[in-house]
Parts: structure tokens; sequence; C-alpha cells
């Protein structure tokens, strides 16, 4: 080949392909939140939170820089809405480092299927981000809440989700659940509240509280933290959860850990009526001890561990039956078992599914592996007569 | 292109020097059995050369022995004790028999010095004379005795400042070539340790040795060597790495094809691995052929070391190889392209110390790479005295000042400073050197590319290596065609006991360099009965 032929064609190779859309990392705007609510004119309310990127040595003197900023506008769909922050900003938007998505309660009831699609359509939106419903109010004062662990209040937010406390559902899951059959899918729930004892410097802070159900792309129901852990278990999304159980006789209380847990669904059609049985295995240590009971003790241990169970038993059951006889929506995915499992089965009840489900039978069946009972055996606080062998 | 070619090979107008030097000189002169006339020639040759000594013993007012030699070459205690002392004496006994020595008697039962010969020839004894010996001419024969008293002075063996070990020899090769091929001798107390000398030069008549171990050398390549060291036609070598450049395989290549080193130990190695050494009179610089991609990242000390500290250096080595050529590029092609591959946090605290920078980020890292490769060379050339002020100012200079002033970033220099030092970690220098070349290119396809652009940079560089031969050796041997009983020298280095054979460059009967069944072990009774 001729050498300037060469050339050219390796000049092309530069001229013709890749990324000729630089962009200095200083001509950004990071979104690291974002929130959708619903306007009395029925137009969407979009907010953005942007980090302000400071530097830390920054003078020393003066008051502290903000390190966010909130950009608002109303439009017909999330696109038009964008295109007006745009407008708003020097910097272009920049959608990939964004971790939480915030949808106000008031749009959850009404429907979230017009600010959705604008997440899978456009490349430059990470499927990674968690999507949370934010409890009574607008979605966007928690987008103003000012935080004061993380140098954006969003990425505490996304931490709050990554240790899955409670229901943790990012973009992927949750179209994942909407798209798939025999389940409605779940949203962590967050909530704007006041922390500090005196009144007139309380600091703004959000919390975890619980989960909200869907079905058919709008809000249901809402559930509290504690409901949410339990389904949370029943659901295998559990990496490490607590549990308390109050002994019978009134002999005090116990706590455990539970460090590895698993789910099994066992599923039986009797007639009309169908019949499921939610196996789940925990393994844990004990970590509470509020009894005069030794627990090194095996004895007292299996005592402890049924306790423990049934406590946990009951906490799941009295989530699921408020999934099935308040909302009439299965977000744990019974119908799925029973779509994998029993196709057949799942084809003559899959029309009504929401009142089959509702009326279903739903056993919990807990077993708990204590592995280890702690540093001691009896609180060590007491004497050697106390303690009940 | 071909122009260029053109230029490189475009042959000098006029004729060319050395051949007209050599045109002049007529190479069948004779000594004649007149000595006057003998001396005549040589004052004609040596017309104008301060240094050059004609001695003349006359005994009985007679002129019977003339002594020529280069004072600046010689020895003169070699002169006075080995050829005038024992002339003398000798000559007054032979003056009561009234004979006289001719050159063979001389030589024979005069001369005490080690190394001597006998020609006749006028172009061999100047050739001679000017290679430090001493030339002996008597009235009474037509020929010379050539007595070798080389006495320039040498510096004396020093640790080798460009190779440095923290454990191992400390000697290293200097400017005579037989110093330098004793240091080997007294390595390989063998007689397959050939030394094979071939002069260049038309004006310097440098001397050139292949060195080799037969039986563990292939002929072929020893051919080969000796073959493109022969074609080398040149008026003067004043270091061997003129030798390299002629005999290299590929000139265009970054990649250095003849390895360097100032280490006899380094040589001794290669040698015992079936390589070919070439040392060069006046050089303190060995050079090794073939050269494969992994002896740019070895140093000599890993084979002092126990062998897992130099196994986990040498991926130290792979590592901040890669580093040197891409961490400036990754950081442009990430920072301008890609912010999305950077964890949040670590994008904003970028983000914030850019915020006050004018620069794009390419600029940025260019300039940078640039200072830093100029503070790199000051520091190599300026004399030791004013060295510090170098790295006081540098330091300064890329470092803090450029960052408060708001002209640089401060995660450039954190860059810049670890693909510095990445470089300063392989152990070769002309590999660093060739490495150091490369970053430039990647670095602007990584700013115009991005991401794609610093693959197509190492995919080039990929090729560019798989395809690059040293003497017929493929570059990445013995990767790029595996032998996988040779990758024990490699990825890892294996304990000394567990060599066993010789790389499989060497092609030959000796092929076991450390018997099997040597791993240490405890003393053990049923070891003993066994």
């Amino acid at each position: 080949m001729k050498p300037f032929l060469r050339i050219c064609l390796i000049l092309s190779i530069l001229l013709t392909s890749g990324c000729w859309d630089r962009t200095e990392i200083n001509d950004l705007a990071f979104i690291t939140g974002t929130a959708f609510d619903l306007t009395e004119k029925g137009e969407y309310l979009l907010s953005l939170q942007f980090a302000v990127p400071t530097s830390s040595d920054g003078g020393g003197t003066g008051e502290p820089q903000q390190k966010f900023f909130v950009l608002s506008a109303t439009g017909k769909n999330a696109n038009e809405a964008f295109e007006k922050i745009q407008k708003k900003n020097s910097r272009k938007l920049f959608t990939a480092h964004r971790s939480v998505i915030l949808i106000g309660e008031s749009l959850g009831r009404h429907g979230i299927n017009d600010v959705l699609d604008v997440f899978s359509h456009d490349p430059r939106q990470r499927l990674k981000t968690y999507i949370m419903v934010v409890k009574g109010g607008e979605a966007q004062e928690v987008l103003q809440t000012r935080y004061p662990f993380d140098q954006v209040p969003m990425e505490a937010v996304k931490e709050m989700e990554i240790q899955r406390a409670e229901i943790a559902t990012s973009l992927r899951d949750f179209f994942l659940a909407a798209s798939s059959p025999g389940v409605y899918p779940m949203m962590g729930v967050i909530e704007a509240v006041s922390e500090g004892s005196n009144p007139s410097n309380k600091t703004n802070m959000f919390k975890l509280s619980g989960a909200a159900v869907f079905k058919d792309l709008k809000l249901v129901g809402l559930l509290d933290g504690f409901e949410a852990d339990g389904l949370n278990w029943a659901n295998s999304h559990m990496k490490d959860g607590r549990i308390n159980a109050e002994l019978p006789e009134g002999i005090g209380n116990v706590g455990m850990v539970v460090v590895r847990a698993s789910r099994m669904i066992k599923s039986d059609l009797r007639g009309d009526r169908i019949h499921f049985k939610i196996i789940l295995h925990g393994k844990g240590t004990l970590i509470e001890n509020n009894t005069d009971l030794d627990v090194s003790v095996p004895k007292n241990l299996t005592l402890v561990q049924h306790a423990l169970e049934k406590s946990a038993e009951k906490q799941i059951h009295n989530a699921i039956l408020k999934l099935q006889k308040q909302f009439k929506a299965d977000a744990i995915g019974l119908g799925r078992e029973l779509y994998r499992n029993k196709p057949t089965e799942w084809k003559a009840v899959q029309k009504e599914w929401d009142q089959k489900f509702a009326e279903a039978e739903v056993t919990v069946d807990v077993k708990l592996t204590i592995g280890g009972a702690g540093m001691a055996g009896p609180p060590l606080q007491l004497n050697a007569e106390e303690i009940l062998k | 292109m071909k122009r260029f070619r053109k230029w490189l090979r475009a042959e000098p107008r006029h004729t060319s020097l050395p051949e007209k030097l050599h045109s002049e000189d007529d190479e069948n002169v004779e000594l004649t059995m007149d000595l006057n006339q003998n001396e005549r020639t040589f004052r004609d040759i040596f017309k104008n050369c301060f240094d050059i000594n004609f001695r003349k013993i006359s005994l009985a007012g007679q002129e019977r022995q003339l002594v020529i030699f280069i004072a600046s070459l010689v020895n003169e205690e070699i002169i006075d004790d080995h050829i005038l002392h024992p002339m003398l004496v000798n000559g007054i006994d032979k003056e009561a028999e009234n004979e006289q020595y001719d050159a063979e008697a001389l030589d024979n039962s005069v001369i005490s010095a080690g190394s001597t010969k006998r020609s006749s020839n006028v172009n061999e004894i100047v050739r001679q004379l000017l290679d430090g010996h001493a030339a002996i001419l008597t009235g009474s024969d037509n020929k010379a005795v050539l007595v070798k008293a080389n006495g320039i002075k040498q510096r004396s063996l020093e640790e080798p400042s460009s190779e440095p070990v923290i454990r191992g020899p400390r000697d290293g090769f200097i400017e005579s070539l037989s110093t330098n091929v004793g240091l080997l001798r007294g390595r390989l107390k063998t007689s397959r340790l050939k030394t094979e000398a071939v002069t260049i030069g038309s004006l310097s008549q440098t001397q050139v040795v292949l060195t080799y171990i037969t039986g563990i050398a292939s002929e072929a390549l020893i051919d080969e060597v000796r073959e493109r060291v022969k074609r080398i036609r040149i008026d003067a070598i004043l270091d061997s790495g003129y030798i390299e450049e002629f005999i290299e395989d590929l000139p265009y290549s970054p990649f250095p094809q003849v390895h360097n080193t100032e280490r006899p130990d380094v040589v001794t190695g290669e040698l015992l691995e079936g390589k070919i050494a070439i040392l060069v009179d006046n050089s303190p610089i060995a050079l090794i052929v073939p050269m494969t991609f992994w002896t740019g990242l070895q140093a000599s000390e890993d084979y002092y070391v126990r062998w897992p500290i130099a196994t986990f250096v040498r991926w130290i080595r792979f590592l901040f190889l890669f580093i040197a050529i891409f961490a400036p590029s990754l950081y442009v092609a990430v920072t301008t392209f890609h912010q999305e591959m950077i964890p949040t946090n670590l994008v904003l605290s970028i983000a914030s110390s850019r915020e006050a920078v004018p620069f794009p980020a390419l600029f940025e890292a260019l300039s940078m790479e640039i200072v830093f490769e100029a503070l790199r060379e000051a520091g190599i050339r300026l004399p030791k005295q004013i060295g510090q002020a170098i790295s006081i100012v540098g330091a300064l200079v890329i470092g803090q000042a450029a960052v408060q002033a708001g002209i640089i970033s401060a995660p450039v220099v954190i860059i810049v400073s670890i693909t510095g030092i990445a470089t300063f970690a392989i152990p070769r220098y002309s590999f660093a050197s060739g490495v150091r070349l490369l970053r430039f290119p990647i670095l602007f396809l990584a700013g115009t590319l991005g991401l794609y652009g610093i693959v197509l940079g190492f995919l080039c560089i990929v090729l560019h290596v798989a395809s690059l031969r040293s003497f017929g050796v493929p570059y990445l041997t013995p990767l790029g065609p595996v032998t996988v009983t040779s990758l024990k020298d490699v990825l890892i280095r294996v304990p000394v006991w567990a060599r066993g054979k010789r790389p499989g460059a060497a092609g030959t009967s000796d092929s076991v360099r450390v018997p099997a069944g040597q791993k240490p072990s405890p003393f053990r009774e049923d070891r003993e009965r066994n």
C-alpha cells in the first residue's frame, strides 16, 4: 500500500469516528437527585439537585459554601421540564451520576407512567438509580434537605439504600417487576423529618419509612417500616435484619441479628383456594438477652429460638395479610412463583389473579439457626443465683 | 515517506572519506635491510606527531637497533624494563662477540615482554604502533619485532552508575576492552567462552569483540551477528551505541532490539542463556543480542534476591509499565469523555479541583508531561552540584505553585508524578525511554477519541511489539509464540534450583542448566537411607 494512502486511512479513523463530544469535567452539571411532583394544574414538576463542586480547602474563612442547589421546572412531560432546567443552567446537565429518583406521593397515586419512560429510553440514564416514593408532601422537599454527613444529600440516600435496611428498588428492579407476570413492584419510601430537641434549631433530615406498593404503575398503598422489613425477607431481598421477641410468661425479651436469609415458596392448589407456604431460613446470632436465662444452655436457646421464630412469622404474616386484604396486590411475587412452576394452573387464574391472591391461604414458616449466643450466656450484670439454668 | 527514506539513504556527493584514506595507503610497502631508510619511512609517516619516539641504540659507534613507539599510548616502564634494558645489557655481550641480532633472535632471547610478534609490512607495523605496540627495527634484518606495551591510563573499576543494585556484584565495565573481556573470563573459566575480534572504523580501528559460549549459542545466530557487524563501514566508532544502530532489525521502532548493559554479571547471565554479547573498545556498555520485550523489564538483581520477592517485583513492573504508558491518557479520556465511569464522589472532587483551571485536560496533561521530561533531562545533564537546585525548582513549579496559581489541577500533578515514578520503575533505561516516547501519541489519541483512542493506541502497540523481531527471535518470546517452559522466567522468577533447562532460544546439546532434584529440604534420615 502506498504510504500516502496509509496515512489517509489512519487519519480517517481519527476524523470520522470516535467521540468528538469532548466535554471538560467543569462544564458539566452533575445531577445527583431528581424529584417528580404533580402540580395542581396537572403538569409535572421536575426538580433536579445539582452538586456544586467545591474545593475542601477553599479559603477557610467565610461561610461554608453551599454544596448543592435545586432547580425546578414544570412541563407536560419529563423532557419538556428537563429542557427548561437546562436553560436555567450554564453547564450541561449530566445524568449519569444521579443516584436517586424521588416520586411525590400524590404523583404516585396519579400514576407514574408518563415520567418513567424517559429513564428507559435515554441511554444516559442509569438503571442502577434508586427510585423511591416520598411519603406525605412534595418530593422536592427531600431534595432541598441539608444532610450533614455527605457532600450531597442524595448520596446519603443512596448509601441508606445500599445498606438494604428496608426495601430498596432500583429502576431496573422496578421495570423488571412491573413488566413480569404475577408480581407487582414495590418501592422504598422516604420521608422528610426534623430531628433535634431544640425546636427553634431543628435539623432537617430524612428517613426511610417502609415501602410503597404499585399496581398498574399507580401507588395503591404504603407499608410502614415494620411491615416492610417482613416483606423484605419474604421477597428474599434481605441482607441483614433484626428480630425481636417477647418470651412467654413475661420472662423478658431477646433480640437477634439475621445475617443470612433464604426463602422458598411452595404452592398447592386445592380446589378453588390456593395455598402458599413460604419457608424462610435464617441464620444469625443472638445479640440481646433481657431475661434471666442462661442462653448457653441448649434448652434455653431452643426456647429463645422458638419465640423468635413465632415473632418473625407473625410480623411477615401480618404484612402479607395487609397486601392481600387491603391492597389486593401481590407484591411478593406469589403469582410469579406459580407462573414459573405451574404454568397451566397459572393460566387458569391469571386473569383474576388479584382476587385469587386476596383469597389465597398463605402460611409462613420461619426456621432460625442461632449460630451463637453472643459473648456471654447469661447477662453479665446478674449474679450466679439470679440466673435461670 | 519515500523522500524521507531517500534522504536517509542518500550517498554523499563526494567520494566518502574512509575510502579516500584507504586508497592513499599503499598496502605492500616492506621494510628494507637499511635501518636509516626504514627510519626515514616511519618519520615520514608520523610527520608532525609530537608523541612519536625513535630510540636508537648504537653500540661501538654503530647504529644497531631502532625502537619506535608512541609515547602517549605505551607504558614507558615496559619499554625501559623489558625492551631497552635487556637489549642494552645483552647487546654489550654480543658486541664482544661482534655479532648482531636479527629479529628472531631479538624476539626469542632478548625481549622479556609477554606479547610479541614479527612483521615486515610497514602498514602492519604502523597499525600496531597506533595500537600501543613498540616496534624494534634492527639493521641486520628486514623484519621488525612488535612488542605489546599498552599503557593508556584507564579509570578503575567502579559500581555501574546506571544499573545500581543492592545485592549483587558491584563491578562494572570500563572503557578498556581487555579489562572488560577479563571481567567476563573471570566469571566463565572455560575455553568455550569465545571472543572473536573484528576491527571496525577506517580511522578509529576500533576493536569489536563478539563473545559467546560455543555449544550454548546457536551457530546460525553467531553467523548472523558476525555478518551484521562485519558489514559496518564507518570512519570511527565512539561507543557501542553506533554498533547498535547498525545491527538492529527495525530502526523505526521505539523499542530497543539490542540489549545494553554496564554489568559483566548481566552479560554472563545472558551468555549462559545462549545470547551473544558485543563488547566495543572504549565503551563501558556491552550489547547483547537478541533482546526480548521481557529483558526490558528484568533487572540483574531479580536473580540475586529470593524468588518470591523477585516475582512480586516483576509483577509490579508489569503494572508500572502499563501505568507509564497509559495513566495520563486514561485520566484525560475519562475526565473529558467518560465522566460516568468515575465514582460520584471522585468525580465531584476532580471537578472541584478543576473549577479554576482554564485549560482543557489534554493540554494540562501534555504540558505537565513535557515539563516533567524537561526536568528529567535537565537533571541528567547538569553538573551534580547544580542538580539539587533543579529538583527544588521542579518540585515547586510542577508541584504546589502550579496548583495554587490555578493553572494546573492537582489530580494532573498526581497523575504525572505517578507516571514519572512508573517510568523510573522500568529497570532498563533504553527500554524505559521507548516507553516514555509512546506516552505522547497515546495521550493525544485519548484527548481526541477518548477510551476508543486508547484502545486503538494499545492495539497498535501490541501489533507492533508482536511483529517485532530481534535477530530472528520474536520480541515477545516466550509469550509471543508460547513456550511454556520458558515462561518460568518471564511471568514469575522460579527458584534457582527449579530452573532446569535453558530458555528455548538456545538450541543446543548443552541444555540443562540446573539438574533436577535439588530442592532444599531439612535433613531427613529416610532420605539418607534411600
